[in-house]
């Protein structure tokens, strides 16, 4: 079953243009949406979101429109971001009782718990006094606290230290053993390697692929090239073209 | 949108919007233009704008699982909410003015607006010129604040000076009665304040939520 079909999503900025973009997310799939920076990441996810209003094209969730049910759909995605700050001098504990009132039938109190440990939050402290790599791990536990069948990361690991990261990823897998999805924006090549089923290559606002990691292997690697070194040269011979 | 409303108040108010509420009690005042505790009463909720702005709130709030235009909503219900508390502080001294300290000289002699139902009525206007032009203009853009709250606040200080010399005019000294003589015509006008306050408020939320529709956060 399809979880989330992006269908000739554009957005037309003066410096910029999200051409088209079109991929789909299947359920207990990791999917990683890889691109430079600029490249249209962060738009094409704020658009997944409603965040950003595209100029055409459509998104479903679930076998739903986002335009007609957006609150719906919220409650069954969870959304993490490493960058944004919210609410700096509120303590944890004040904004996840807030969060928690939202998702009265889905709110998890035993994740929460487990997320809280495994991340080592402490719920007096505001997100002020976390640092970059914590405040990561707070958005990352409001996320994965209330069941979602979907996840969709904005660099998720971007700030954390290698030990989380590999952690995060394990979280990942485990997540995707119960049938649910992960969609996560990343620059981090090694992170695909670790955990991805599907990769979504974005470049210079289009969809440059979307497949499953094994075909992208076969079809753009060339012999001896790690995943890494084919972003390289594909990147520059984009630049080139 | 009860959600909704909890989030404002326990995240994003500022504690100021809460203690400014106390400005209501300025109906007590004599020989004062009361109706400046309607002003100070929205400086209290524009904190909260601040507030929510530099705390990121209004993206948090659109990730939540609620429809984009409830975002603005949860804004409007939170100023009706501090304001309905204004208004209900400024009612409790204006009824205290009309019956208890009717005859009571300090406020025989209030040469200025008498705290009355015109005034209530008054209040009602203004607080919803301010939902109009203040939050109305804030979501054009759901950042901007300073140009929509500068031009509310000519326009509070406009409306509140016409308010108070009205009663001067030949023939409207009956807008400036006291205890409950002139109730008919005084509560008219405060009904008519009320009217305008639930228009100009639907008029501006329905506005805002369709250009936050728009706006990409």
């Amino acid at each position: 079953m399809s979880i989330v079909t992006v269908r000739n999503l554009t957005k037309t900025y003066p410096a910029f243009k999200l051409d088209s973009v079109s991929f789909s997310l299947r359920e207990g799939r990791i999917a990683g949406f890889i691109g430079r920076n600029g490249a249209g990441k962060t738009t094409s996810i704020k658009s997944m979101l409603n965040l950003v209003r595209p100029d055409s094209g459509e998104i479903i969730y679930f076998d739903m429109p986002l335009k007609d049910n957006e609150a719906q759909i919220k409650s069954r995605i969870g959304y993490s971001t490493g960058t944004v700050n919210w609410y700096p001098r509120k303590k944890i504990r004040d904004i996840v009782n807030v969060e928690k009132r939202f998702f009265p039938d889905t709110w998890d109190e035993g994740s929460f718990r487990k997320y809280m440990t495994m991340f080592s939050l402490d719920e007096d402290k505001t997100p002020l006094e976390l640092s970059e790599g914590m405040k990561v791990k707070c958005n990352l536990m409001l996320a994965l606290s209330h069941r979602a069948e979907l996840l969709m990361l904005d660099e998720p690991t971007s700030g954390l230290d290698p030990f989380s990261r590999d952690e995060l990823l394990e979280v990942f897998t485990e997540l995707k053993r119960q049938g649910v999805a992960v969609f996560f924006s990343t620059h981090i090549i090694s992170d695909l390697e670790k955990c991805a089923d599907d990769i979504i290559y974005i470049s210079g606002g289009r969809i440059a692929a979307a497949m499953p990691i094994a075909d992208f292997r076969v079809k753009h690697s060339r012999e001896g090239e790690n995943l890494e070194d084919t972003f390289l040269r594909l990147e520059k011979e984009a630049r080139h073209a | 949108m009860r959600n909704i409303l909890y989030k404002e108040m326990k995240l994003s108010a500022s504690v100021l919007s809460w203690l400014f509420i106390a400005f209501g009690l300025m109906f007590f005042i004599p020989n004062y233009p009361v109706l400046c505790g309607v002003f100070f009463v929205t400086l209290g909720i524009f904190q909260s704008f601040q507030n929510a702005r530099e705390t990121n709130d209004i993206v948090f709030s659109a990730l939540l699982p609620v429809a984009k235009r409830d975002v603005v909503k949860g804004k409007y219900l939170f100023c009706c909410f501090i304001e309905m508390c204004g208004f209900l502080v400024m009612t409790a001294a204006s009824v205290i003015r009309m019956t208890l300290l009717k005859d009571s000289p300090v406020y025989l002699g209030n040469t200025l607006m008498a705290a009355n139902p015109f005034a209530l009525g008054m209040a009602l206007l203004i607080f919803g010129l301010f939902n109009l032009i203040f939050a109305g203009g804030f979501f054009k853009t759901a950042y901007k604040f300073a140009k929509p709250f500068v031009t509310y606040i000519i326009v509070c200080f406009a409306v509140i000076g016409v308010a108070e010399s009205l009663h001067f005019f030949p023939g409207l000294e009956k807008l400036n009665a006291v205890g409950t003589d002139e109730h008919a015509l005084q509560l008219s006008l405060l009904a008519a304040g009320a009217v305008l306050y639930v228009l100009l408020t639907l008029l501006s939320c329905r506005r805002s939520c369709a250009r936050f529709e728009k706006i990409d956060l």
